[in-house]
């Protein structure tokens, strides 16, 4: 059996031993992991190595990586922590409300970037680290999809 | 034999759960449904479900489902002899419920002049005052620039819009120097989402639960009170679970409540489907907030408990019935609950998400009630509400009720986009919750942004994926062949030889 190593947010998990996990609509995604008379309701979702497992109706993003895609995965980790600029996504679709900075301005974690209208709710996008805004590709009254480029940080 | 029906057709105009809510209602009436759609929704559960179904514009809410001109020329296309218009949208729009009637059309509401009358929350409070209800200290006329009547209450307090719902141009503030921002910021709010910028302001009750009562009036001077439904967990000033009887209400307090409503409902000429919502502070002294006069979301807690058909009766009421004695003389038996299912992600302040239902699969059994606006394929719409479905229980006791709703959430399955139902499985085994003594800071004081993932949790996830990883991979995984035992050679030789 391959050596699977699987992460939870970053962080290594080991699985829970002696589960067997028993599909009851495969197409659904809809299954039970059993282990002896236990029985636990979860839906799973995903393929390759990303996978995404409902448990007591919370949803847990489970990286599966073999040995090459763990080095694989490294290596990416490491470009994003040291070099290169950050694109910053649309995580929703909505209509962009206002724009709160400009190309040039040097902006701290976490600082509000922009906002959306999505579902009546206004929801703010933040800076995922702190850098140099170089590019900004929206403006405000624009629609966007999910996983439009908003910005660019340096 | 059945009776006649009230009307041939309906026009439905709404989209979603209640859409479907009041297409079923139409059918039991022997009522030809008929549902509009925008663009967006051309192939929605709630078009499947109609008769036939009238375009009535593009994507946007604002340029079809909020459209007055549109929804009355798809009344008049569709040869409809009265409009429902479900909640959220036009409901509640005075204007609206007016075009329907000059169209000659039934409006399934109160007449124009109440939803004038009780859409303004400011001119709401004050007939309430007068007819000797008591309201939450604070202004009963709009707020200016002047920081002065704030102050003179006392803070905390919660500025409000006039035009207001849906927690839209609401802001609690808790001192001083707050207040100028907070009612700059409360203004502009109210007035994007209303075109009126008028606000009040309210001394915050605090801890504090929000008990509604419901109503249902005919045009001949009748009114039930269906009791009442106390909706104390909410987030954003939002619904989010609601039950019947609440376990906060005594039986002084329930008549109480029960007369404050008719007080309220007595000073305009109401009839059809209302509600009286208040807030009861730790003494027990209650306050009227606001009247909805129109279906509510959660009407269904009060259809579990009394047996009756809500919506059938609005439209049975529309029509010229009058409530019958078992309307009239409803009780409420054993206890209902109902959990909004929303695409929202709890671990994020229940900030909307979007996407596609892949996985769908909803409760049933005893006494469980699910009204569902979406099924599997279904993509979520930024456009509009995020409610994916309603699923209710209703037991003898509130014990039961909650463990038929704990059983109900672990039949509940549902994947492809973010839900609250995690916070939802969480919330039936809460504490406080479960003791019944809890109030509208519950999610904010006790969820927060919910419980870190616990290791037991982390190790079913990981050997769920694991799991299905292994048996998804088309491949064969690399060590596979120098690994395998004795006994699978054994088999695949086995295998062979037949």
């Amino acid at each position: 059996m391959t050596d699977y190593e699987v992460r939870i947010g970053g962080e290594r998990c080991n699985p829970a031993a002696g589960w067997t996990l028993v599909w009851d609509d495969r197409a659904q995604g809809i299954a039970r992991l059993v282990s002896g008379t236990a029985s636990v309701p979860v839906v799973v979702e995903g393929n390759s190595s990303d996978w995404v497992v409902t448990l007591n109706g919370r949803r847990i993003g489970v990286s599966v990586l073999t040995r090459r895609e763990r080095l694989l995965a490294d290596a990416a980790s490491v470009e994003r922590t040291h070099a290169g600029p950050t694109i910053v996504k649309a995580t929703l679709p909505g209509l962009i409300v206002t724009v709160a900075v400009e190309v040039g301005d040097e902006v701290a974690e976490g600082a509000t970037l922009l906002t959306i209208e999505a579902m009546k709710m206004q929801n703010e996008v933040r800076a995922p680290r702190a850098g140099k805004v170089i590019e900004v590709t929206v403006a405000a009254g624009q629609v966007v999809a999910t996983g439009a480029s908003l910005f660019r940080l340096e | 034999m059945s009776p006649p029906p009230p009307f041939g057709r309906l026009l439905i105009a709404n989209r979603g759960e209640i859409a479907i809510r009041i297409i079923r209602a139409c059918r039991e009436l022997g009522i030809s449904p008929i549902a509009v759609h925008s663009d967006a929704d051309g192939e929605a559960l709630h078009v499947r479900a109609a008769d036939q179904s009238e375009r009535i514009g593009p994507a946007a809410a604002a340029e079809s489902y909020l459209s007055i001109e549109a929804v009355i020329d798809a009344a008049r296309r569709s040869g409809v002899e009265a409009v429902h218009p479900g909640y959220g949208f036009l409901s509640e729009n005075p204007a609206f419920a007016r075009a329907v009637e000059d169209a000659g059309l039934v409006f399934v509401g109160p007449s124009a002049a109440v939803l004038e009358a009780l859409g303004n929350k400011l001119a709401a409070r004050r007939s309430a005052a007068e007819a000797g209800v008591p309201i939450v200290p604070g202004t009963t006329v709009a707020l200016g620039d002047d920081p002065e009547p704030v102050e003179a209450i006392g803070f905390p307090v919660m500025l409000k819009a006039a035009a207001g719902g849906g927690g839209r141009g609401m802001r609690r503030v808790d001192a001083a120097k707050e207040l100028r921002p907070a009612m700059d910021s409360a203004r502009r709010e109210a007035l994007a989402a209303f075109g009126d910028g008028t606000i009040y302001v309210e001394r915050m009750i605090a801890p504090a639960r929000h008990v509604e009562v419901q109503l249902l009036g005919d045009r001949h001077g009748s009114l039930a009170i269906l009791g009442e439904r106390d909706c104390s967990v909410q987030r954003r000033h939002q619904k989010l679970v609601e039950e019947s009887p609440s376990p906060a209400v005594s039986p002084t307090l329930r008549t109480a409540l029960f007369e404050s409503s008719r007080r309220v409902a007595a000073a305009v000429d109401f009839h059809n489907a209302a509600t009286v919502e208040f807030l009861i502070d730790v003494e027990g002294n209650h306050y009227f907030l606001e009247m909805n006069t129109r279906l509510q979301v959660e009407h269904g807690v009060t259809e579990l408990v009394t047996g009756l058909d809500i919506v059938a009766w609005q439209i049975r009421v529309a029509a010229g019935e009058a409530l019958t004695a078992d309307v009239l003389e409803a009780s409420s038996r054993g206890h209902a609950i109902e959990f909004r299912l929303y695409a929202e992600n709890p671990y994020d302040d229940f900030r909307p998400t979007a996407g596609r239902v892949t996985a769908w699969r909803m409760p049933d059994g005893p006494g469980v009630r699910v009204d569902a606006g979406v099924d599997r394929g279904t993509e979520l719409r930024p456009e509009y509400d995020p409610l994916l479905a309603k699923v209710l229980v209703h037991a003898g006791d509130r014990p039961a009720a909650l463990a038929r709703m704990r059983r109900a959430l672990d039949e509940t399955r549902v994947g492809g986009l973010e839900t609250d139902a995690g916070f939802l499985r969480w919330l039936v085994d809460d504490s406080a919750f479960a003791s019944g003594d809890y109030d509208t800071s519950l999610i904010a004081s006790r969820w927060v942004n919910g419980p870190v993932l616990t290791d037991e949790e982390a190790a079913l996830a990981s050997a769920a994926a694991v799991a299905a990883r292994m048996g998804a991979t088309t491949e064969r995984p690399e060590a596979v062949p120098e690994a395998e035992s004795d006994w699978g050679k054994q088999a695949r030789r086995e295998a062979l030889r037949r």
